[in-house]
């Protein structure tokens, strides 16, 4: 758990269990983020990283099952995603979605309007616009171009960070997981992440199963995340150690870990629900070794279900 | 007002049908009469509600025009109706009636001489007999009904559910033709698939059809209750012969809730027919339709299944293929009617146009506002052979829903130089290398076809493409 | 003036199944409008000087047409169909043609650029808008020429007014002509604003034609066009349509000349109980001709809307292609949307390509938008909003872009100050 006291906490995750079409995949997960720090979200493919970001900004793609989300003192548990990102929350996307018919400006325009402190009449705007495309990098030219249509990778890049650096959220989740990390879209990340820390006061949960984006980067925390749960906590110098080693010991863990649950588990039926669940994570590139033990959890939980199946039928 | 030029091509278009049409209608009338529709019943020993339906629909009969956008229709010969309608004329049932391009295309599909007087409809049926029995047999253990339309009739059980639906998805004021159909049906399938049951070999009317001799203005109605799971097969990719140059029939599918039916038909008529057919299939929640349908032959034709998603969930795929070859003006397509939430429909056609052959591409996807989360995507690709050839895409769509995707795409085009080039330069011949690329273009719609259809369709194609180079 | 029906305005000239109601629409001119004449033209001196009328290029362009015609007739089964009667099943050779495929089989027969002449809304509604007008503004440019026009019809409350503008460019020249159908007439009062234009595009001239509608709620107009190509020609198209109860916008072009090509692209907003109907006819008759069709549109409120598109690859063009787009976002519930993307073919080596997407904002635009801050409601605004200030930034004229406004702020709280 984190060490922060709750008065700091401005997001605070307790007990979160999200599902999408039925299927769940976050199980039960807690997070802290207090008023100006930088935390990191690590794990291997399919951790549900992605997910954790996504539900914590209100994605009606997936349902919340249980738990719930304080930011800022409020509960955002129920708020539509507008509403959080008026609140103050930002959530990066690896890439701007395209939506043909409407410019840049006018959707940059449309995201401020309303917001008390930010603002701005049209002058103001427009060089308050260049001066950030300037400060990323970006042409100018880019403004005038519909969202996302035709953009290469780089700059889809930097229009993400150009609204981070204009919107001045709160607290930012910077979703870099499946990033290419090209140096070129890597730069952009990292200018936009100094320039946002130098701005403001903001907090940053930085998601990524990459080390290199944080290179520079002052980290408070790192949670690493396996199986939808987070499985460890520590401070920065987790990361070093992640780098050398991967996460191989972290999903070794949760599968032990699992396992034990499963015997101390009366029910059949939630062991074989994790069990599948370590298989999926097998199928997402574990060793031999590895799967076979999961084969044998997996033949136990059939064993027992065979088992309540044979009582059921005495009854 | 200066008139407008087409417009006064139009009227003297329409007087100059008036001069033929008036003569055909005369003699329509002295033909056409509620005495012999009547008569017809009479002799069917139908119910007096089938009468009053007959009756109804021949009277609407007279009143339509017929239809302006399509195919012309000035040269049908209304006479044939009357020729085969009448109770009291005989058909001509012998081999020599048969056309020679009919007799040619037996031959070289290889059908051995005794099938061939069979298929075309005019031989001794003991063989399609015995395969319609044992597929009935088959079918009754499963608690399914599959028999004559007109034999369903006379059993009560049966007859208060085909009163129930009977030219309910196709009400005679539909359509010129499916008023005539309602006036003068006869013939078809009566197919029941009770609730939850799944036949795993599919029905197959042609063997009925043939069996009980029924050709022009045949009914087909099949009920899928829910949960069940049905196939049936329409018609054979041989060429079907018939006496009357008019094909009016009617096809009624009514699709339960989770029930499925997949509905294949391979229509190739003769090349003096003119094949106004209507198709038309309703879903109830979460029911699914899947038309397999391809064109060949005829005159003239106008096809376009219909499904109605009526209930919520329900889906619709449609697959076409339709091959216009000298002389033939093809007018095919589909319509669909997304009318309950996160309905879905797919429709992919191709059409393949060759020898001054004439082939439109016609349809309407309509979504009313009942339609929210409904999806609809069209596709469809038409092929060229020649420059002497015609080949028209005409798709409507009406969206009143908010929350709905609906794409289309359309391309049109011919086999490109370097595809034969390719081919040619692997030793394939140029005849060879198109019918190749042309099997190829039908191969979405044959690889939804059983087998032996399939094989048979690739045949027909290749037929069509003998003599394509110059 | 009685109130008037135009009938069979904006026909497609394939027609479908007429349950649908897409084939044509009828324009009702409200009745009792007095003939006005508010129409302005700025345009040089000279170019009203030119000896040349739009007759006289199209008959030129005829003689060089027949000239370069061989003597072989056409023998091909459609046009043996179309000029002799149907002969039924009893000519398996020959196919039985509908009424549409008869007259352009006739028409191809005969090749007459004059008898083909049409205009995208109709003949009934250009002799109408030809009547309102009370004669025709004859532009005509010099070879080499580069010139540009404005022509601005307003109508006050309880008029009818309308332009009739004939454009010959010389060959070699450039010509850019503006149209703005504008007047604040609002709703609860009724108007009547036209303009009906024929084009011929010389060979290698560039002619390029911006159309706004930007009406008030109580008016009707209609932007009827006709173009003919010739060889090389170049045709760029905008008609950007936002405001006025009910618009009709028809525009059909003969691309005659080889290697002639016209891009059209169009850009409307339906908000309210508006009716946008629109009808494209291209007719591709020269070799290697090229067409793109692009339309964009936003429909709201109760709104209607119909775009018919016809793209004709008619025989002898060789190596033509035709493309044509549409992209519609539905932003309510209430409204009607109808498109109806038609490509006619007649020859083997060409490519016609059209697609259509329909929807609503995705989930997952939504989605993104949300993140940013944006209620549903204020992302469904924002597409209107971005479309007329993407209307305003690119408006021809200082006129034109005021007109915009004007109807922007009608429609989007705090409008003007967004494109400040």
């Amino acid at each position: 758990m984190s060490t922060i006291s709750p008065a700091d906490t401005l997001l605070s995750v307790r007990g979160l269990t999200a599902s999408v079409d039925e299927k769940t995949i976050l199980h039960g997960v807690d997070l802290d983020v207090a008023a100006g720090e930088t935390h990191v979200i690590m794990g291997p493919n399919g951790a549900g990283k992605s997910t954790m970001g996504h539900v914590i900004m209100g994605d009606p793609v997936y349902s919340v099952n249980k738990g719930s989300i304080f930011f800022d003192g409020q509960d955002i548990t129920n708020l539509s995603c507008d509403k959080r990102s008026r609140a103050g929350l930002f959530l990066s996307f690896q890439a701007p979605v395209e939506i043909p018919g409407v410019p840049l400006s006018s959707f940059l325009r449309a995201t401020l309007a309303g917001r008390e402190s930010l603002e701005m009449k049209g002058k103001q705007f427009r060089r308050r616009v260049t001066e950030l495309a300037r400060e990323l990098n970006m042409d100018t030219a880019y403004l005038n171009r519909e969202l996302g249509v035709g953009f290469s990778g780089g700059e889809k890049k930097k229009v993400e960070m150009l609204q981070l650096l204009l919107l001045q959220p709160k607290l930012a989740i910077l979703d870099e997981t499946d990033s290419g990390l090209d140096v070129d879209a890597l730069g952009v990340v990292s200018r936009g992440m100094d320039a946002y820390r130098k701005s403001t006061d903001g907090s940053l949960v930085i998601i990524t199963h990459n080390t290199r984006i944080l290179e520079h980067l002052e980290v408070d925390r790192v949670h690493v995340m396996v199986n939808g749960r987070i499985v460890r906590e520590d401070d920065a110098s987790l990361i070093p150690w992640i780098d050398a080693n991967g996460f191989d010991t972290f999903e070794r863990e949760a599968a032990a870990q699992l396992a034990a649950e499963r015997e101390t588990a009366n029910d059949a039926a939630p062991a074989r629900d994790a069990a599948a669940d370590a298989v999926r994570a097998a199928a997402a590139g574990l060793g031999a070794g590895m799967v076979q033990s999961l084969r044998a959890t997996l033949d136990a939980s059939g064993a027992a279900d065979a088992s309540a199946n044979a009582s059921a039928d005495a009854r | 007002m200066t008139k407008n030029r087409t417009e006064v091509a139009d009227i003297d278009r329409s007087l100059y049908d008036f001069s033929y049409g008036e003569e055909g209608f005369e003699r329509l009338d002295a033909g056409l009469t509620p005495d012999i529709v009547t008569e017809i019943s009479q002799r069917k020993n139908e119910p007096q509600w089938m009468l009053d339906m007959r009756l109804k629909s021949l009277e609407i009969y007279h009143r339509m025009p017929n239809p302006t956008w399509g195919p012309g229709i000035d040269g049908l010969d209304m006479d044939n109706i009357v020729t085969y309608v009448k109770p009291n004329t005989e058909q001509k049932n012998d081999w020599d009636s048969v056309p020679d391009d009919i007799k040619d295309t037996f031959e070289r599909l290889g059908i051995p001489e005794a099938e061939r007087s069979y298929l075309a409809g005019v031989g001794a049926q003991y063989d399609s007999e015995l395969v319609y029995h044992n597929m009935q047999d088959t079918a009754a253990k499963m608690g399914i009904v599959y028999s004559g339309i007109e034999e369903a009739l006379q059993e009560p059980e049966w007859e208060a559910i085909i009163r129930e639906k009977f030219m309910t998805l196709i009400p005679p004021t539909d359509h010129k033709f499916a008023a005539l159909h309602g006036a003068v049906w006869s013939g078809g399938s009566f197919v029941y698939v009770p609730k939850g049951v799944k036949l795993d070999f599919p029905l197959q009317s042609y063997f009925r059809l043939n069996a009980k001799g029924a050709g022009q203005f045949e009914h087909t109605l099949i009920v899928v209750e829910d949960d069940a799971d049905l196939h049936f097969i329409e018609g054979c990719s041989a060429p079907k012969y018939n006496v009357a140059n008019l094909h009016a029939g009617a096809v009624e599918l009514f699709v339960g809730k989770r029930a499925h039916l997949r509905y294949s038909t391979i229509e190739n008529w003769s090349k003096n027919m003119y094949n106004l057919n209507t198709k038309r299939a309703r879903c109830e929640e979460e029911g699914e339709i899947e038309w397999i349908s391809g064109s060949f032959g005829s005159h003239v034709g106008y096809l376009y299944p219909m499904s109605v998603l009526a209930g919520r969930k329900s889906r619709s795929s449609f697959t076409g293929i339709t091959f216009a070859g000298t002389g033939q003006n093809l007018d095919t397509g589909c319509k669909v009617v997304l009318g309950a939430r996160d309905t879905s429909a797919t429709v992919e056609t191709k059409s393949i146009s060759k020898g001054g052959g004439i082939s439109t591409f016609r349809s309407s996807i309509v979504a009313t506002p009942a339609a929210e989360g409904s999806t609809a995507s069209v596709s469809c690709q038409s092929l060229m052979l020649d420059d002497i050839s015609r080949s028209d895409t005409i798709p409507a769509m009406d969206i009143r829903a908010k929350d709905v995707n609906i794409g289309h795409e359309a391309t049109i085009g011919r086999i490109g130089d370097d595809k034969i080039f390719y081919l040619m330069s692997r030793g394939i011949s140029e005849e060879e290398a198109r019918t190749m690329i042309v099997n190829g273009f039908a191969n979405p719609v044959s690889k939804e076809l059983p087998l032996e259809y399939a094989v048979e369709m690739n045949n027909l194609i290749k037929l069509e493409m003998e003599g394509a180079i110059g | 003036m009685d109130a008037l029906v135009i009938k069979n305005a904006n026909a497609m000239p394939a027609p479908t199944w007429s349950w649908l109601k897409m084939n044509d629409t009828k324009i009702a001119v409200p009745a009792g409008l007095e003939r006005d004449c508010q129409v302005t033209i700025e345009a040089a001196k000279d170019l009203y000087e030119q000896h040349a009328s739009f007759e006289g290029a199209v008959e030129e362009l005829q003689g060089r047409v027949d000239a370069a015609r061989g003597d072989a007739a056409d023998d091909r089964a459609i046009i043996r169909a179309a000029q002799g009667a149907d002969a039924g099943a009893a000519d398996l050779d020959t196919p039985a043609l509908s009424a549409y495929e008869r007259r352009t089989a006739l028409s191809q027969a005969a090749g007459d650029i004059s008898a083909d002449f049409e205009t995208g809304v109709g003949r009934d509604a250009r002799a109408y808008l030809n009547f309102l007008a009370g004669g025709t503004a004859v532009l005509a440019t010099q070879p080499g020429d580069e010139v540009e026009a404005r022509v601005n019809v307003a109508a006050a409350p309880g008029t009818s007014s309308s332009a009739s503008v004939d454009i010959v460019a010389a060959p070699d020249s450039t010509f850019d002509l503006s149209i703005s159908l504008d007047a604040a007439c609002p709703a609860g009062q009724q108007a009547f604003a036209g303009s009906t234009l024929r084009v011929f595009a010389g060979a290698r001239s560039h002619v390029n034609v911006t159309v706004y509608l930007t009406c008030g709620e109580g008016v009707t107009c209609v932007d009827d066009s006709g173009f003919v190509l010739d060889e090389d020609a170049r045709v760029n198209v905008r008609h950007v349509v936002l405001g006025g109860a009910f618009t009709a916008t028809g525009l059909a072009a003969d691309l005659r000349g080889d290697r002639s090509r016209i891009d059209i692209s169009t850009s409307y907003l339906g908000a309210g109980e508006d009716v946008r109907d629109f009808n494209y006819i291209v007719r591709h008759r020269g070799k290697k001709t090229e067409c793109n069709l692009d339309a964009n549109g936003v429909l709201t409120g109760t709104s209607k809307k119909i775009l018919r598109g016809t793209i004709d690859l008619m025989h002898g063009a060789k190596g033509a292609q035709g493309n044509e787009r549409e992209t519609v976002l539905l932003a309510n519930k209430g409204v009607d949307n109808k498109t109806i993307p038609m490509i006619l073919c007649d020859e083997d080596d060409v490519a016609g390509n059209h697609g259509a997407t329909i929807g609503h904002v995705r989930p997952e635009q939504l989605f993104y938008m949300g993140c940013r801050g944006l209620s549903e409601q204020q992302a469904e605004t924002l597409f209107i909003s971005a479309k007329l200030e993407d209307a305003a930034l690119t408006a021809p004229t200082d006129e034109m872009r005021d007109a915009v406004v004007r109807l922007g702020r009608a429609l989007v709280p705090d409008f003007e100050e967004e494109i400040a």
